[in-house]
């Protein structure tokens, strides 16, 4: 689950070399696409038998809140916050593998790609609260490189789970390393908690910035430069 | 006239007596409650009417905290996560905290928040105070919804104090909403608190409902309005009112 993302995840998977030491996330290379398939379908029934119990919860959290849960507003309320909270969570359910589709082709190309103002919302695991924002991608392919909106989905996986902003920022840049195996990923967050902004603190206009850095933007200072420059600065 | 405070489950039953039960957020039809066809109510029942609205008080919040962060960690599992992994072990406390905090206009009266901030003062002229940030929750997905309020007011020989209308702004839109629902109930309270000319409230909105699930359109902002008295009547003075809340 979430927490524990840096755990592996098969042990069935030991034997494949990895020799870029980007980390120790697994893939599955080897599901048939039918057995991805059968794999959604349970998730589904997976999401409609819980569908239930949340909807019980949400009910009990209105009425001790102090509404009336018969009025019109809210008779249905119960079931489309559930169906929403599962919605915000679906991410729990898909891998990288499932999305990228094998949209992974051979090119000659070694300068830099990057996807920016990629929306990206989340929920925040302490409060339950939502925050969201833009996420800047870039990397420096090795002989291989990704069809472009499999990097947005990769922020869509990540995203839609229960989520720290800086292991969000972090399983992108992993999740993408682990697929492409390029020279070096870049990714930077900027969002706006709702949970600081709603509530707490109270504070409008504040954002928070966070960044990772792989490869060869971790060690060449003007890589890193020309990536900040061409995404976030631009 | 007796105001029994009301609990939390008994609302329901309230609808009927159209006195002071009927300005729960959802029976608030826009009418001054307990307004019947030929009856002929004195000012001051009209006006008490309105404050009767406090649903909640913090000895309530204390209590329903521990079934709240029950709920929550039911919600937490049902959705697959482990509730006891680090970052999810005080996650039900603070999220039922959070939602109290977002619905704690239900604890709050309009009368105790005008603190007697009306003055009496010669001015006819319209009055604006723009761009109120506001934050509310959608009742129906329970998703956060934030945004601007703008209202104007044409004074009656009384001004209200002007974070005071800020503070009504956050007593309705502190509760499950419908934005068509907040923006009435903000102009109908400034109306019955000074007896004003005319009001005007615009609210301009992002609905996290539709950005962040469903149609999933980022950009889109829902827009409602109540103009009320003069504001209503006059399109020149609606006209002003528009056209100074957009410079």
């Amino acid at each position: 689950m979430n927490g524990h993302c840096n755990v592996k995840m098969s042990d069935a998977m030991e034997d494949i070399p990895f020799n870029n030491g980007f980390g120790d996330l697994i893939i599955d290379n080897k599901k048939s696409a039918a057995h991805r398939k059968h794999e959604s379908s349970r998730k589904e029934a997976e999401d409609k038998s819980r569908l239930p119990a949340l909807e019980a919860a949400y009910t009990s959290i209105l009425r001790e809140l102090g509404e009336d849960t018969d009025r019109q507003g809210l008779l249905r309320t119960p079931l489309r916050a559930a169906k929403a909270m599962q919605f915000l969570t679906k991410g729990y359910h898909e891998t990288i593998d499932d999305i990228l589709n094998n949209a992974i082709f051979d090119e000659d190309h070694d300068e830099m790609v990057i996807v920016k103002d990629i929306d990206m919302f989340s929920l925040c695991e302490h409060h339950l609260v939502p925050f969201f924002g833009k996420v800047h991608i870039g990397y420096i392919p090795n002989k291989k490189v990704v069809g472009l909106s499999k990097l947005a989905r990769i922020v869509e996986i990540f995203s839609r789970r229960l989520q720290v902003q800086e292991r969000l920022t972090k399983q992108i840049a992993m999740g993408i390393s682990e697929a492409l195996q390029p020279k070096g990923v870049a990714v930077v967050i900027e969002a706006a908690h709702m949970c600081m902004v709603m509530r707490g603190v109270q504070k409008m206009n504040s954002r928070t910035v966070t960044s990772t850095m792989l490869g060869v933007y971790l060690e060449d200072p003007k890589t890193r430069e020309e990536f900040l420059t061409l995404s976030v600065h631009a | 006239m007796e105001h029994s405070k009301q609990t939390q489950y008994s609302s329901a039953e309230k609808k009927d007596t159209g006195d002071s039960s009927s300005v729960l957020n959802g029976h608030f039809d826009g009418k001054p409650p307990g307004a019947e066809s030929g009856a002929h109510r004195p000012a001051a029942s009209v006006m008490e009417s309105w404050r009767e609205e406090r649903t909640r008080s913090v000895e309530d919040n204390e209590m329903s905290l521990p079934s709240l962060a029950e709920a929550y960690t039911t919600i937490l599992r049902g959705l697959g996560e482990d509730p006891q992994r680090q970052g999810l072990l005080k996650t039900p406390w603070r999220a039922a905290t959070a939602m109290q905090f977002f619905t704690k206009g239900y604890q709050e009266k309009i009368i105790d928040v005008l603190n007697d901030a009306i003055f009496d003062e010669d001015h006819d002229e319209m009055v604006i105070v723009k761009d109120i940030d506001m934050f509310s929750m959608c009742e129906h997905h329970l998703v956060p919804i934030f945004g601007r309020v703008h209202i104007g007011y044409l004074p009656n020989k009384r001004v209200l104090g002007l974070s005071k209308l800020a503070r009504i702004v956050e007593i309705y839109s502190r509760r499950l909403q419908v934005q068509e629902r907040l923006t009435k109930q903000i102009a109908v309270a400034i109306t019955e608190a000074l007896q004003p000319t005319g009001v005007g409230v615009v609210i301009e909105a992002t609905h996290m409902c539709m950005v962040m699930r469903g149609v999933q359109k980022m950009n889109s902002k829902t827009v409602t309005s109540t103009m009320l008295g003069v504001f209503r009547e006059d399109p020149k003075t609606r006209d002003e009112f528009l056209t100074l809340i957009r410079s």
